[in-house]
């Protein structure tokens, strides 16, 4: 009795712990070739423009490497530059932890080739560099395998997107308008206030 | 501030509540929104609470403004420092205001004058847009000092202390209440109108400086400077004088009592305000809780005020009942002091569950220490009680941002020994609190005067035989005379005055 509770507990202990550390990044393999093409010299405008990614296995590799990817998810990640002073964006090696690719571009199922995808930038993508990852999950969906669109140092092929600003005309106008009016009653305030002493002094 | 001219016609006002001579109120009931003393209360406390709401609604959404806004750690924190900064210079022209113009105008000025930058940080497009309507927004802070001035001229020193720490502490509420009203009002936005995040967090502003400029009207068309009436209207009938700012300003700046209470309520009120800018990042990236996790913890740090800060006003008046000021001076100095031994113990412990229950026995005896420091305000000074309000005010905010400059900026600290090194110094800048001495009432170690120095004394010191003659002293005999009641239950030599419901004194001093 009091063995079968100590094993469903230990086992759920296990479970925990297990969970609650991701794989590391410097565990994975760089066996996929990611490749980006978009407009070329200028930035990237978020809302607007399109990256094309296409993704493979790269057959280099020993047959048989890719045999338990199940899933393909391409992500949008931040270079290095966009980083620095922002701990929000941090890269860790623990993959539960790193915030290095917030943004989601494609969940695929594998497939070792002819893959590629057309994003439009979403409208909520910060201004900043970036480089392109795919990693490649197991059925148990943990990170086995990844590819980037940049070199190892992250500083090759990187290009740059453009936010929205979020303000619109409507919202300019509104803003200027409410703050005229307060200062604008302000003065109509002392003005009333003048004229009630003067009342009550004649009175 | 009052000086009346006892004029032969003065009619008997009769007020809702039992009165003092100065016709301030002796009894403090929360609910009432009785005209003029309790609605003072409810408007003051309201107004101050939309202005917290209003300086502090940016750091919930700062994970959308940082990214829309394309901010670094090191904006984030300038901005952060410029939002305390501003209301230091502020809250001593608050103070100088209040003396001269009365708190209705002086807040509702204020007030009116701050929400143009509300409203504007909805079309701030870059981090140097962002700092500047943070400083300015931050401003709106200094109407503390109006509200600590309103309570102290609406009710008498038996119940100032609960009343400031009322006003005082569900005003403070506000900094906590924003980190949860504001991602509520975002995530309305976003998915009733179906604009983008990076519109969305603009058009949320506009509801914190809407609530901030109704406030305002609210004061001027409800509110009331003093029982007996609005000063200009009480200025122009003669019945109470314009004071000489500069005399006022000198007799402010002279006390020495000001001065300490500004160091001392800079560590309570200022570490206050300086965990409400770090604890969320604290809480998120020491223990990894999420964000909307980590706000939660940082509201419930700032919502404690509900009945922590007032719960040290009317501590304040519980010891003063039996122990005089002594007794207020003595608390002051043990719970902050508790305080910090507490903020060492936040920085020490290494899990999340120890580290949120320190946290909230933290708050409340820092917030309780801010009550009990109003307590002791009021009596510092009659005809400068603005200024020293203030001048104590500026104090907190001044060490709010000394303390994120030294402690909570750059990486030369972690933020857990930048917590302990911020307690350190909370215990030592309390300690200047043992050399408060009033000669009429005594200090922490020492009794009254042995001169027999009597509370007309004190307070009529302020004024130059000059002034005297012509009578402008009269409204300061009267404070004596009501504050008798800080000498505790020690029987002093003159009897408690008795409290009559109609405003006329019961004799004339002169």
């Amino acid at each position: 009795m009091a063995g079968r509770a100590f094993f469903v507990s230990s086992l759920v202990l296990a479970f925990l712990v297990a969970s609650s550390y991701g794989v590391n990044f410097s565990s994975l393999k760089r066996t996929l070739l990611v490749t980006t093409s978009h407009a070329s010299g200028r930035v990237l405008k978020a809302g607007e423009d399109q990256i094309t990614v296409t993704w493979a296995y790269n057959t280099t590799f020993s047959q048989g490497t890719d045999s338990n990817y199940k899933t393909i998810k391409v992500k949008l990640c931040y270079a290095p530059i966009s980083q620095v002073d922002r701990a929000w964006r941090k890269t860790q090696d623990d993959l539960q932890k790193d915030k290095t690719c917030q943004f989601k571009i494609i969940n695929k199922a594998y497939s070792p080739s002819n893959n590629s995808f057309s994003w439009t930038i979403e409208r909520d993508i910060p201004t900043a560099t970036y480089f392109v990852r795919a990693y490649a999950y197991n059925s148990a969906d943990e990170e086995v395998a990844f590819g980037q669109s940049t070199d190892e140092h992250k500083t090759a092929n990187l290009f740059q997107i453009q936010a929205i600003s979020g303000r619109h005309t409507s919202l300019d106008i509104a803003a200027a308008a409410f703050s005229a009016f307060s200062v604008v009653s302000l003065f109509g305030f002392f003005y009333l206030e003048k004229r009630k002493a003067k009342a009550s002094q004649q009175k | 501030m009052e000086i009346e001219h006892i004029s032969m016609d003065s009619n008997p006002k009769s007020f809702p509540l039992p009165v003092d001579s100065e016709n301030k109120a002796t009894e403090f009931r929360v609910y009432s929104i009785s005209a003029p003393h309790m609605r003072s209360f409810q408007l003051s406390w309201i107004s101050f609470f939309a202005c917290f709401v209003s300086t502090f609604a940016a750091p919930p959404l700062l994970p959308i403004i940082r990214d829309n806004l394309n901010l670094t750690s090191t904006d984030i924190g300038n901005a952060g420092i410029a939002a305390v900064s501003g209301a230091v210079f502020a809250r001593i022209a608050m103070g100088t205001a209040c003396d001269l113009f009365g708190p209705r105008l002086a807040s509702a000025s204020l007030i009116l004058l701050t929400s143009p930058a509300v409203f504007c940080t909805s079309i701030s497009n870059s981090s140097a847009s962002f700092l500047l309507v943070r400083f300015f927004t931050g401003f709106s802070l200094a109407t503390f000092v109006s509200t600590q001035f309103w309570m102290s001229s609406m009710f008498s020193g038996n119940v100032v202390a609960t009343a400031n720490g009322i006003a005082g502490g569900w005003g403070n509420l506000g900094g906590g209440a924003t980190q949860l009203i504001m991602p509520l009002v975002f995530s309305l936005i976003r998915d009733s109108i179906g604009v983008t995040k990076f519109t969305a967090w603009r058009i949320s502003f506009f509801i914190p400086a809407i609530f901030q400029t109704l406030s305002a009207y609210a004061i001027f068309f409800l509110g009331q400077d003093l029982p007996d009436g609005n000063y200009k209207k009480l200025q122009k009938s003669g019945e109470k004088h314009k004071d000489n700012f500069q005399k006022v300003f000198y007799n402010a700046i002279s006390n020495y009592r000001g001065w300490i209470l500004a160091l001392t309520y800079g560590y309570c009120f200022g570490v206050e305000l300086t965990v409400d800018n770090i604890i969320a990042q604290y809480f998120f990236d020491r223990f990894n809780v999420n964000l909307h996790t980590a706000g939660t913890i940082a509201a419930s740090f700032g919502l404690a005020n509900v009945f922590s800060r007032p719960g040290g006003g009317i501590l304040s008046d519980i010891m003063a009942k039996r122990f005089g000021m002594r007794g207020r001076i003595w608390t002051l100095w043990v719970v902050q002091t508790i305080g910090g031994l507490l903020c060492i113990l936040l920085g020490r412990v290494g899990s999340l569950g120890a580290s949120v229950a320190v946290m909230l026995v933290f708050s409340v005896f820092v917030q309780a220490a801010c009550g009990l420091t109003f307590g002791v305000v009021p009596f510092v000074s009659r005809r400068s009680l603005g200024i020293i309000s203030g001048m104590t005010g500026a104090g907190g905010n001044v060490g709010a941002v000394i303390t994120q400059l030294i402690f909570f900026r750059g990486s030369r600290y972690s933020t857990e020994t930048g917590i302990t090194l911020m307690g350190v110094m909370i215990i030592c800048c309390t300690l200047p609190i043992l050399l408060i001495y009033f000669p009429q009432w005594g200090g922490m170690f020492f009794g009254p005067s042995s001169k027999g120095i009597s509370e007309e004394d004190y307070y009529i010191s302020e004024w130059n035989s000059t002034e005297k003659e012509k009578g402008f002293h009269q409204a300061s005999l009267k404070f004596a005379d009501n504050s008798r009641g800080e000498r505790g239950k020690r029987i002093g030599s003159a009897p408690t005055p008795p409290i009559h419901h109609h405003g006329t004194p019961s004799n004339a001093s002169v």
